[in-house]
């Protein structure tokens, strides 16, 4: 993507990919980190995705939307995705900004991200909720 | 440039001083402030003393103070220049505030320094009215200068340790009180404003970070009323938290409370309100027993 | 003091008065380059260099006069032609002046006559001479730099804001709409660069040109950065990058060139005020693109409600076909 260091970081542990973003994304960049997640999310066949945005200082309309459509793309290929390290200041800039990740399950740190995923894909076959948290809001 | 050193001043003194240029009166006069410093601060302390002001200090404090502010005092008739009497001013109001020391006090020992030194300069230049006059010409501007940098910075200092106090109170009265590991409760009493509000906000967020936090108790129970910006407000906050991965339990929401939530549109269904606190921890506890004891996914709000 | 300095050194009378015409010729060229309170030390450093380069060359031609080509050219054919392109663009400048403004220019700049005496001479005080004299240098640069590109201004609207941008008057840049005006006007948008340098940028202030994606970073980080100053707390830092953010992508999605201007208040209050500029198409129906859910490209429709919800104050001025204007302030809370 460029030369430097590197934007993000895409891992990959067992049947989960752990994605973290090092670094403010410019839309034209964020776009390329989604067309690289979703690419390898087929690829490797995963059913888990962790997106870790711990690095980032604000989480615009854009931002959000392509962390959604990260998580619908995932969805459609099988993998259940975990946005984790929203910092608090800017948690509460989303919700200001009246933002709502949809159907995107948000947690704490990558530690609980993956004990999520271990629960989640290993009873995936027997639940059938719909994601557990949903953070749509009525526009005021 | 020609100073007496004399006590006394004879006519011969005081007819130099008269073909002395304006601008060498100050310096004359804060030579004799020099010189007799001992016995106007004496002086002064007495007057103090008689006044009844600043009985908070001993008589030793009494001593050093006086001769500091006497010092200073006598500089800034000098220089002019009022900066350092204001750090020195800043510096005494710390000291004094924690001790009761009043604004009147302050402005009452300055305003009385400034009326010993007038004697003094009466005294000694009664002889010759002219220069009297253009003496306390002088004199006054300066010391009326010093009178209003002493009381502003006072009232200066008061303020901010006033301000101060009320920042602990309201982060006292904000308190996120980690219960059990990954549990935070947070009674909120009192009323509610947008700045505590946002305090709020601030706090429970980084308190979800530090103690890792999963379940949050937000016990609105001793929050009579909330107008709709703190309505909203409120509900960001939990909206951040789940953001954070944290679940939010609210109790004690009175029917005034879910009233004005109703009218900003907020859907109650999508809040977990429980009646009481003691309801509150138990939902609470289930949820974390629920994560913890099934090693299973968090349970949706 | 210039006639002076050269009197001193070069003795006779008319090539000293050369000489001192020559000075105030560099001089005024290199106005837009000085500092207003530099001028007359580097009046009194360009007559030195003046006379000195007179001295060698009366030397050389001494030394040279057997020979019929000169072989030691002092200037390239290049800096000659450069040089006397900005002696004819400050005559130019100096020629538009008018009569009185000239005369008190010179009188202070050349002649070394202080303002109170000034003053005295035209019945007026000393701060309104200076005054009078900051617009005229300010004049006196935008003339110079409209003579040195052999342009005319396209509008009217250019000299009140070249004027403006040179005498660095804020308020006045503001009535006459100068941001605006620059990304509108090129040959203004090109001038105003050696204008605003001159005016030394202040530092409570930050613009940023909005063009690519890469700039809606740049501009929420630079915001971010100057916000912090005022001591906003985390969350209020990060609400304003955000709504720079949303607005910033506003101006490169639908106007595709544009200007965020960045600037801290004391004024009622202390605070932060955003200015996102664009010379795009404008807003047909300005209250539905503040209505939620509203959006004309891949977002979440929340950029301009949204920003609105994240900020104490906004506003929005709309021209079809010219532009859109957003202004958001943040307070800083005081306590």
């Amino acid at each position: 993507m460029t030369t430097g260091p590197k934007l993000v970081s895409i891992l990959r542990q067992g049947s989960y990919l752990i994605a973290s973003i090092h670094t403010a994304l410019d839309d034209t960049q964020m776009v390329r980190f989604q067309e690289d997640l979703v690419e390898q999310i087929g690829r490797y066949r995963s059913r888990g995705v962790i997106i870790d945005v711990a690095a980032l200082d604000v989480l615009d309309s854009f931002g959000a939307r392509t962390l959604r459509t990260i998580a619908e793309m995932a969805r459609l290929r099988g993998a259940v995705t975990v946005i984790v390290g929203i910092q608090p200041d800017v948690a509460f800039a989303m919700v200001s900004l009246g933002m709502a990740t949809g159907s995107v399950v948000t947690l704490l740190d990558l530690e609980e991200g993956l004990a999520f995923l271990d629960s989640r894909t290993q009873r995936n076959a027997t639940s059938g909720r719909p994601a557990l948290r949903t953070l749509s809001r009525g526009a005021p | 440039m020609t100073r007496s050193t004399d006590a006394n001043i004879t006519s011969a003194d005081v007819g130099a001083m008269r073909r002395a240029d304006e601008d060498e009166l100050l310096p004359q006069l804060v030579a004799h402030l020099r010189e007799h410093r001992t016995t106007l601060r004496q002086d002064w302390a007495s007057r103090i003393q008689e006044s009844g002001l600043l009985l908070a200090m001993t008589s030793q404090e009494m001593a050093a103070e006086t001769t500091s502010v006497y010092d200073n005092y006598v500089e800034v008739l000098e220089t002019g220049s009022v900066e350092a009497l204001q750090r020195y001013a800043r510096d005494l109001s710390e000291r004094i505030i924690p001790r009761g020391v009043e604004t009147h006090e302050v402005v009452g020992i300055v305003l009385l320094l400034r009326d010993v030194l007038a004697r003094f300069l009466f005294d000694k230049y009664q002889r010759d009215f002219g220069l009297l006059n253009r003496v306390l010409d002088a004199y006054e501007p300066a010391a009326n200068r010093i009178a209003n940098t002493v009381a502003v910075s006072f009232v200066e200092e008061r303020e901010r340790v006033i301000r101060q106090q009320q920042d602990s109170i309201r982060e006292l009265s904000t308190p996120v009180l980690p219960v059990r590991e990954r549990l935070l409760i947070l009674p909120i009493i009192g009323v509610l404003d947008s700045e505590r509000a946002r305090q709020l906000t601030e706090q429970l967020l980084t308190g979800i970070r530090t103690h890792r936090a999963k379940v949050v108790v937000i016990d609105i129970t001793g929050v009579p009323d909330v107008d709709e910006a703190v309505a909203n407000h409120l509900v960001q906050t939990v909206d951040a938290s789940r953001l954070m991965g944290a679940s939010v339990i609210i109790t004690g929401l009175s029917p005034l409370i879910a009233q004005t939530l109703v009218t900003i549109g907020v859907d109650l269904s999508k809040m977990d309100t429980i009646g009481d606190l003691q309801g509150g921890l138990e939902e609470a506890e289930r949820l974390l027993g629920y994560t913890v004891g099934r090693e299973s996914s968090p349970a949706s709000p | 003091m210039v006639r002076r300095i050269v009197a001193a050194r070069v003795q006779d009378g008319p090539t000293a008065d050369d000489l001192v015409q020559e000075t105030l010729v560099r001089v005024l060229a290199a106005a837009p380059r000085v500092e207003p309170g530099m001028l007359e030390s580097y009046a009194i450093v360009t007559a030195r260099n003046v006379v000195a380069s007179l001295w060698r060359e009366r030397d050389r031609h001494r030394r040279n006069q057997h020979r019929v080509v000169d072989l030691l050219p002092e200037q390239t054919h290049d800096d000659g032609l450069v040089a006397q392109e900005e002696q004819n663009a400050v005559v130019q400048a100096l020629a538009r002046l008018s009569e009185r403004e000239r005369d008190t220019l010179l009188a202070h700049e050349v002649s070394g006559q202080d303002t109170r005496s000034l003053a005295g001479e035209i019945g007026s005080t000393a701060g309104a001479v200076a005054a009078q004299l900051n617009r005229t240098r300010a004049r006196l640069r935008v003339e110079y730099l409209l003579a040195l590109d052999q342009a005319e201004p396209p509008t009217e609207r250019c000299r009140p804001v070249l004027l403006a941008l040179s005498s660095g008057d804020r308020r006045r840049q503001r009535e006459v709409d100068a941001a605006r005006h620059l990304l509108e006007c090129d040959l203004c948008a090109r001038l105003s660069e050696p204008l605003m340098e001159r005016g030394q940028a202040r530092d409570d202030e930050i613009r940023i040109p909005i063009h690519v994606d890469a700039d809606i970073v740049a501009a929420r980080q630079a915001a971010r950065e100057l916000a912090s100053r005022l001591g906003f707390s985390k969350t209020d830092l990060t609400l304003i990058a955000t709504a720079v953010s949303e607005v910033a992508r506003n101006i490169v999605r639908f106007a595709g060139l544009g200007e965020i201007v960045v600037e801290l208040l004391d004024q009622p209050r202390r605070g932060v005020r955003v200015v996102a500029m664009d010379t795009g198409p404008g807003i047909a129906d300005v209250e539905q693109a503040l209505a939620d859910g509203y959006s004309t490209y891949q977002g979440l429709g929340l950029g301009l409600p949204g920003a609105r919800r994240l900020m104490d104050e906004f506003a929005i001025m709309t021209e079809i076909g010219r532009g859109t204007t957003v202004t958001m302030t943040k307070w800083r809370e005081e306590r």
